[in-house]
């Protein structure tokens, strides 16, 4: 088995990742009753229900997929709307890779919020980069009328948050759910590409490769 | 030595959670090179180590749980490791044991979760046994906050392996959805009892602080319930005979008010609706069974707002299903009688509670019921027998009691946007009367805005009567404060208000119409001066208009009926005379008269008289003020003029008698206008003598104009006098034009003479200028006249401009 060499740190990265199962963490947030546990579901079970039921605290499904000839496991969080249900806080934003932020296209509150949901994210979650984040916006309940939110409204808000990308959905209807998450994995993807020469900063990384070294050269294969 | 602090102070917090983190990432990396070489003990000793850092007490429940997040992310990979290696064909069947040898009982714990999971996905035979194996193996960490963050790891991991199909006959060792439910509802009662037993731990004196942490963790507890609904067959039949029984009978036998709170919001958030109504009584009835601190009143509401709103999308999807079980569920009747019975068994719940119960009630009621005027009316009999068993009344204007009850009886009206539906509760109107004056006036304002807005007819004397009754702070002077705290500017405000509202009293047969008129008066009445001059002349122009309905329609006894009208008129008008009002009955009696007059009934004569004379005693009476007079002349000079129906045995003494009058006028300015207003009198008034036709008397017209021009002339004020000398030559000329033989060319000339040798005389001013346009225009005319004769008009040869 291959480790890490003292070739360049892209160079490990590609070769884990090609190597191993990666695991991505995709957090989903919106306000109350948008349907994010609905997206969730539908694109995890291909299940779709008109009962109403709230989300408390965060949860997880895991869903295999393959992504450019990857095999990745998402991890997908979704998270309760009503701040009350959150009263942990939300430590789970921690390590994420995507964050998909879903409105209601009908309801154009849900929309406003959108602002406050993607800076409460940035800065609890603190990531590396905070401008390069990727976030994926979902319009969900395009099945449901009268529209209030009009897709060049979306789209507008995406362009001034450094081209985020834009779907829009029916859990309901199973309409973009797929081509949505498929994006997010490959939004995912990228961003853990990108930092994974987190590894590198580990100061004692490098000694204790070192020392291990002859033994894992052995089973190289690259 | 007292046992030392469970929790480290807010700035130890940080540190603790670094240096803990710290280990975690330093461990986590380990493990993962680890598993990399495949070398899997190192992997797990390196797991163990980093899972030992959840040993910990000093952190609080944010700061546990984020470190928990970062070891079960960590943990997360060996997972996927593992399970890998299971596909692979890699035979680890000894792991399970082996990970028991583990040294302490946390990490122990989280590993054989971790490989259990493991196992159960690529092994279903075993996934019963060993889901029953984890639940109970967890019950080995006692410690609150370890015990729930344990549990709810495991919660977590089994949530894509819980068995989730129907049960079957026989052994199934793979399980069905009785294990799973089974399953979650022994890690609920345990992680429960967990949550519970933190309250008892510790120093009474950080009760406050221990409440605030549990208030923290409850999400763990209630994440148990989420999992229950997620399952597919949890169906309704399982959830009413197995999910709810289980998780009620632990929520009430545990006795603490934060949990019971806390998780019968929960049940009813992340059920669905579907299922709350049909399981109303068993639900309801535990509520009356928590314990007293918890706030039932928030419980019943939110379970009552969340099934109203569920109603209205039914109503508006058309789930033909759902719909028809809400009807047979008698969702008000069920909860009506539950908040009954909590009421009278709940000691120490606050009034107002008890009223926002209702509310809730009503709200119900409208969204589910819309048509259920009895079930609204049916509340406010609930309330009004709440208030008397409690002996409350006068509720004090600003106290929440008083803001319920507001709230409560403002619904209806905003809901049905009609002030009958209103009059209609038999019970409303004693409901009003437990609040303060203050508060009553207040929700009348409101009421009338409302009906105002609404535009809403009220056809009937009785619906009158109940109105009135609603708004009694505004009609009478009962319990008004004393005068002199009076805003006299709110007091208009408010009686405007009122008498639109009695603009709007209109019944569709003119004899209900009378009935009504009879009925408001007797009750409007009963207000004083400052209310009846805003509510008394509404009625009378009501009547007025009825008297031409009656004119107008085919009833045979109309005659009779509008001398009963004109009657009432008079006796109402004449109550504003007793209220030491003038000028305003003035304008009525006027009104009046010029009514009658074209009405025409029998003895409508004498009526008029009567009306004629009325008004011209109160301005010989009750009117001093000269501009007044002079206002008041000139408005029943006008109304003599219109009327026609006099024999000339009246008219005769009522035209010399307004001559008389403003001949009799303070100021000489005034009695000359007067004089020239009464010239007209004789030229276009009409009576029986003349056949309704014009009196065309010129002699007294040019008696009354040269009255004028004589006192005119003993005006001291020059500009005044020549002002005057205009006014009056227009009024020659108007008559010249109309052939009044009697004013002749000479007389003009004389007059234009006059004002020309007078008006150079005038200082420069504004007046002057005023004086000179209109003078100037008076000439103009005529000299278009004089070029330009018309063929039929009087010819003015000979004038001298």
């Amino acid at each position: 088995m291959i480790h890490v060499s003292f070739s360049s740190s892209k160079f490990t990265a590609v070769a884990m990742a090609s190597r191993k199962k990666v695991l991505l963490k995709v957090i989903i947030l919106g306000d109350s009753s948008v349907g994010k546990t609905s997206l969730m579901n539908q694109y995890v079970n291909r299940k779709f229900s008109n009962q109403y039921k709230a989300t408390i605290g965060a949860d997880f499904l895991t869903k295999e997929v393959t992504v450019d000839d990857r095999s990745v496991t998402m991890q997908i969080w979704d998270t309760a709307g009503q701040e009350r249900f959150q009263s942990l806080g939300v430590a789970f934003y921690r390590g994420a890779d995507c964050c998909v932020l879903v409105f209601d296209v009908t309801a154009p509150n849900t929309f406003k919020s959108l602002d406050s949901w993607r800076d409460e994210f940035l800065v609890q979650a603190s990531p590396r980069e905070p401008e390069n984040f990727p976030f994926v916006l979902l319009g969900n309940k395009v099945d449901l009328e009268p529209r209030s939110i009009s897709s060049k409204r979306a789209q507008q808000w995406c362009q001034s948050k450094n081209n985020i990308p834009y779907f829009e959905t029916s859990a309901k209807e199973a309409l973009n759910v797929e081509q949505a998450f498929l994006a997010i994995a490959k939004n995912a993807l990228a961003q853990q590409n990108s930092a994974v020469d987190l590894y590198n900063e580990f100061p004692d990384q490098i000694k204790l490769t070192y020392a291990q070294k002859p033994p894992s050269s052995g089973s190289s294969c690259c | 030595m007292p046992t030392p602090p469970q929790i480290s102070p807010v700035e130890d917090q940080e540190r603790h959670l670094h240096d803990a983190s710290g280990v975690v990432k330093a461990q986590a990396f380990q493990m993962k090179r680890a598993l990399d070489k495949s070398k899997l003990m190192d992997a797990l000793k390196n797991a163990s180590a980093m899972l030992a850092e959840l040993r910990t007490s000093l952190l609080s429940p944010k700061a546990y749980y984020e470190l928990y997040m970062a070891v079960t992310d960590e943990l997360r990979h060996l997972e996927v490791y593992l399970l890998e290696e299971f596909h692979k064909g890699r035979k680890v069947t000894d792991l399970y044991e082996l990970v028991q040898y583990a040294g302490n009982i946390v990490p122990r714990l989280y590993l054989l979760i971790t490989v259990g999971l493991v196992y159960i996905k690529t092994n279903t035979a075993l996934r019963r046994d060993l889901l029953k194996d984890l639940v109970e193996m967890c019950r080995g960490v006692q410690h609150p906050l370890r015990g729930l963050f344990l549990r709810n790891y495991l919660l977590q991991c089994t949530r894509n392996v819980l068995p989730d199909s129907a049960e079957e006959d026989g052994d199934c060792p793979e399980g069905t959805i009785k294990d799973s439910i089974d399953f979650v509802l022994m890690n609920f009662a345990e992680m429960n009892k967990l949550w519970v037993r933190m309250q008892h731990q510790g120093h009474s004196r950080e009760r406050q602080h221990r409440e605030k942490e549990r208030e923290e963790l409850r999400i763990l507890v209630g994440t148990n319930l989420v999992r229950l609904s997620q399952l597919e067959f949890v169906t309704l039949e399982k959830y009413q005979k197995l999910v709810l029984p289980g998780i009620l009978e632990q929520v009430v036998s545990c006795r603490d008010a934060i949990a019971q709170e806390y998780l019968m919001e929960c049940i009813i958030q992340v059920f669905p609706d579907e299922f709350h109504i049909q399981t109303l009584t068993p639900f309801l009835k535990s509520c009356a069974e928590l314990e007293a601190g918890v706030n039932v009143k928030n419980i019943v509401i939110s379970l009552m707002e969340r099934l109203a709103s569920f109603s209205q999308r039914v109503e508006a999807i058309g789930t033909e299903g759902t719909a028809s079980v809400l009807r047979d569920v008698k969702l008000f009747e069920v909860f009506s009688d539950q908040v009954a019975s909590i009421i009278a068994n709940r000691q120490y719940l606050p009034i107002e509670d008890m009223v926002s119960l209702q509310v809730a009630l009503v709200n119900l009621a409208l969204k589910c019921y819309p048509d259920r005027v009895d079930y609204i009316d049916k509340v406010m009999l609930n309330s009004v027998e709440i208030f008397q068993r409690m002996g409350v009344e006068h509720i004090e204007s600003h106290s929440q009691v008083a803001r319920e009850l507001q709230k409560l009886l403002k619904i209806p009206l905003d809901h049905y946007n009609n002030i009958l539906v209103i009059l209609k509760l038999k019970h409303y109107a004693a409901l009003i009367q437990h609040l303060d004056f203050t508060g009553r006036k207040s929700l009348s304002i409101y009421i009338l805005y409302s009906a105002l807005d609404d535009e809403t007819i009220i056809p009937s004397s009785e619906e009158v009567e109940q109105a009135l009754t609603l708004l009694s702070t505004l009609v009478s002077d009962k319990n008004d404060p004393p005068t002199t705290s009076l805003d006299m500017e709110e007091l208009a405000e408010e009686q405007c208000l009122l008498a639109r509202f009695i603009h709007h009293f209109k019944a569709d047969n003119p004899d209900d119409q009378f009935l009504i008129l009879t009925t408001s008066r007797k009750i409007l009445a009963v207000g004083g001066p400052q209310k009846i001059r805003h509510t008394l002349p509404p009625l009378v122009f009501h009547a007025y208009q009825l008297a031409f309905r009656y004119k107008n329609s085919d009833d045979d006894k109309w005659d009779k009926k509008c001398q009963k009208i004109f009657q009432f008129c008079h006796q109402t008008i004449m109550a504003l005379v007793k209220a030491e009002l003038a000028e305003l009955p003035l304008r009525l009696f006027l009104q009046g008269a010029l009514a009658i007059d074209q009405i025409k009934f029998e003895n409508h004569e004498t009526v008029a008289y009567e009306f004629m004379s009325q008004a011209f005693s109160l301005y010989e009476d009750e009117i001093s003020d000269s501009k007044a007079q002079l206002a008041a002349i000139t408005l029943i000079v006008g109304t003599l003029e219109q009327i026609s129906c006099f024999s000339e045995e009246s008219s005769e003494p009522l035209r010399t008698q307004c001559a008389l009058a403003a001949s009799k006028l303070l100021k000489k300015p005034d009695q000359c206008r007067g004089v020239a207003t009464c010239s007209h009198l004789f030229w276009s008034g009409k009576s029986q003598a003349t056949n309704g036709q014009e009196a065309h008397n010129g002699k007294r017209v040019v008696e009354c104009l040269k009255k004028g021009l004589r006192i005119a002339k003993q005006c001291m004020d020059n500009s005044v006098q020549v002002q005057l000398f205009v006014e009056l030559l227009n009024h020659y000329i108007y008559f010249f034009e109309k052939g009044n033989d009697q004013v002749s060319i000479q007389i003009l000339n004389q007059v234009i003479i006059k004002i020309k040798e007078e008006l150079p005389n005038l200082e420069t001013s504004e007046e002057t200028e005023q004086i000179t346009k209109h003078f100037n225009n008076t000439l103009d005319h005529l000299r278009v006249r004089l070029e330009m004769p018309e063929t039929d008009g009087v010819s003015y040869e000979g004038l001298e401009i």
